[in-house]
């Protein structure tokens, strides 16, 4: 009903990011140095979720906050993109389709956090998810220049809502609250996951290559 | 015929000879060994507190014709502790294992059944054949933020028993030890230990999984550990190490970003280079005795610090231009 409305309005809004400037300093930069630096970005975040999460799940109460606390993943918490792959398919990944996937899964995972940022009652709560939110949105340009200095064409943003216009909202508090729950273990899952993808580009993508890459662009 | 019995530490047993009358008369032996009238109760044998020494071949004879009428095989134990149950990644991220034990023996055979859920599928772990006790499972699917449970029950004769773990993926990665710790002095550096090691063979993708490495040591003579982490390369050079003394060191392994260290690796001992005469084997030796005798106008030679081979690090450099200098000075001075 309503809320699905404001939902939809506050995503539509809180996306719509600024089409990716053209990094001026890729030349300087090799491509080797981003990744380190997006790896980097990661870890620090993962450090930090871990602070909010347990803020966070504490706010939410038992038995959010329970450490054995497994709920069913409903329907609903699929819109969350997940971290979760086949083990011969993340390892079969070209460079492309590993940066896009977390490129697009940060992206959302930010939407989510940011609509959960308006909804949450204690300051401390909110400056901590502020905090975090742009520290993540850092970490989304930073892909997004790793993207552009190999050549990559960055994913469409994500700017439509992240779910069907027709799905409900959370009818009511304790289903919200297990979407949060959701939303937290999928992005510490992704910032997990993240660490070992930009492991692989690390020892892939040497500092030489985007030299040439830009050579050939006529940079 | 021949049957099994199992009954627990302190209960009261009573044997019934077979088919035999409560008041026909038997002998009953205990492994051969007859047992006395003051434990019968007409022709039922009566075991009052058993302990595990009673467990036996228990044997019922008619009295007069010495026939067999009965023979039971009693085995005494108890029914199993809650066991303890351990689940680890040491080959992420191929799989994990788990290990179990019971706390306390039952002296009677146990059966173990193991299942693992994830989510809502039921997965298989495979048994071991060595070690026994133990099982490991293929992972399908990796970066999962459903946790895995692994319940271990355990069955005997008396009584069964049950635990269980909840774990993420993450969470139970912990890598074998490094191998093949290594620990060499460095020539001409009486501080100096060069300490090499390499990835535990269990750790299947060191490429796409690095491991990080935390280096421990100390002169056996102190109790302080000193510390090192790495976060790359299989080796390391110690340069502060007391002169002279004996040194063991250890190496311990982890997964970059997640689980937990490794076991320490086996200790390796080391004892930094020294200048003791015992310890050099070069031909430095021998010209560095035979100057000792000569005149001490003589400028003493070169060859033992500017050596090819010995010369390691700036310091030995600074040394040999010093020694240069010094057979300029002599040399201007005799002319």
């Amino acid at each position: 009903g309503d809320s699905w409305g404001i939902f939809t309005f506050l995503c539509a809004a809180l996306c719509n990011l600024p089409a990716l400037p053209a990094l001026n300093c890729s030349e300087e930069l090799g491509a080797g140095q981003s990744i380190q630096q997006t790896y980097d970005l990661t870890r620090y975040l993962e450090h930090q979720l871990r602070t909010l999460a347990g803020t966070y799940l504490n706010y939410l109460g038992p038995p959010f906050n329970e450490p054995d606390f497994t709920p069913p993943r409903l329907a609903r918490a699929e819109r969350v993109p997940s971290a979760t792959v086949d083990l011969d398919l993340w390892r079969g990944l070209t460079d492309n389709a590993r940066l896009a996937a977390n490129y697009r899964a940060y992206s959302r995972l930010l939407c989510y956090l940011r609509v959960l940022d308006g909804q949450v009652g204690t300051a401390e709560l909110r400056h901590r998810l502020a905090h975090f939110c742009a520290s993540l949105q850092g970490l989304v340009l930073s892909i997004g220049g790793v993207m552009s200095s190999l050549g990559y064409p960055l994913p469409a943003g994500p700017a439509a809502p992240p779910a069907p216009p027709g799905a409900p909202a959370a009818p009511n508090d304790f289903l919200k609250k297990m979407d949060d729950f959701w939303l937290l273990k999928e992005l510490q899952t992704w910032l997990w996951r993240s660490a070992k993808d930009f492991n692989r580009l690390k020892k892939k993508v040497p500092p030489a290559v985007v030299t040439l890459r830009l050579e050939a662009r006529g940079f | 015929d021949s049957h099994i019995q199992y009954e627990r530490v302190g209960a009261d047993v009573t044997m019934k000879c077979g088919s035999m009358d409560w008041d026909a008369a038997v002998t009953w032996t205990a492994n051969g060994t007859d047992i006395d009238e003051s434990h019968l109760n007409g022709s039922y044998l009566i075991l009052k507190n058993v302990d595990l020494s009673q467990s036996g071949q228990y044997s019922c004879y008619e009295g007069s014709s010495w026939h067999l009428k009965y023979q039971t095989y009693l085995k005494v134990g108890t029914p199993p502790k809650e066991p303890v149950l351990m689940c680890r990644s040491n080959n992420y991220p191929k799989g994990f294992y788990c290990s179990w034990h019971l706390p306390t023996p039952t002296y009677i055979p146990n059966t173990f059944n193991i299942s693992v859920i994830h989510g809502t599928k039921d997965m298989v772990c495979e048994k071991d054949a060595v070690p026994k006790n133990r099982c490991h499972i293929r992972y399908l699917q990796l970066f999962s933020t459903v946790k895995y449970k692994v319940t271990l029950t355990v069955t005997n004769a008396l009584g069964k028993n049950y635990t269980a773990v909840t774990f993420d993926e993450f969470a139970i990665v912990k890598p074998d030890p490094p191998e093949s710790v290594v620990a060499k002095p460095v020539p001409n550096n009486p501080r100096r230990l060069e300490v090499s090691w390499q990835n535990p063979s269990s750790w299947p993708d060191p490429e796409s999984f690095p491991l990080k490495f935390f280096l421990r040591y100390r002169p056996l003579i102190l109790d302080q550990w000193q510390h090192v982490e790495l976060s790359d390369g299989t080796s390391h050079t110690i340069t502060d190490a007391y002169a002279g003394k004996e040194y063991i060191i250890q190496v311990a392994a982890k997964d970059n970003d997640i689980g937990t260290w490794s076991d320490w690796s086996v200790a390796v001992h080391a004892t930094p280079w020294t200048e003791e005469p015992k310890h050099l084997t070069t031909e430095a030796q021998i010209t560095e005795t035979t100057s000792t005798s000569t005149s001490s106008f003589m400028a003493p030679p070169t060859t033992k610090i500017c050596d090819k081979g010995a010369v390691v690090g700036s310091g030995a450099v600074a040394v040999c231009w010093t020694a240069g200098l010094v057979v300029a000075a002599y040399s201007v001075l005799f002319i």
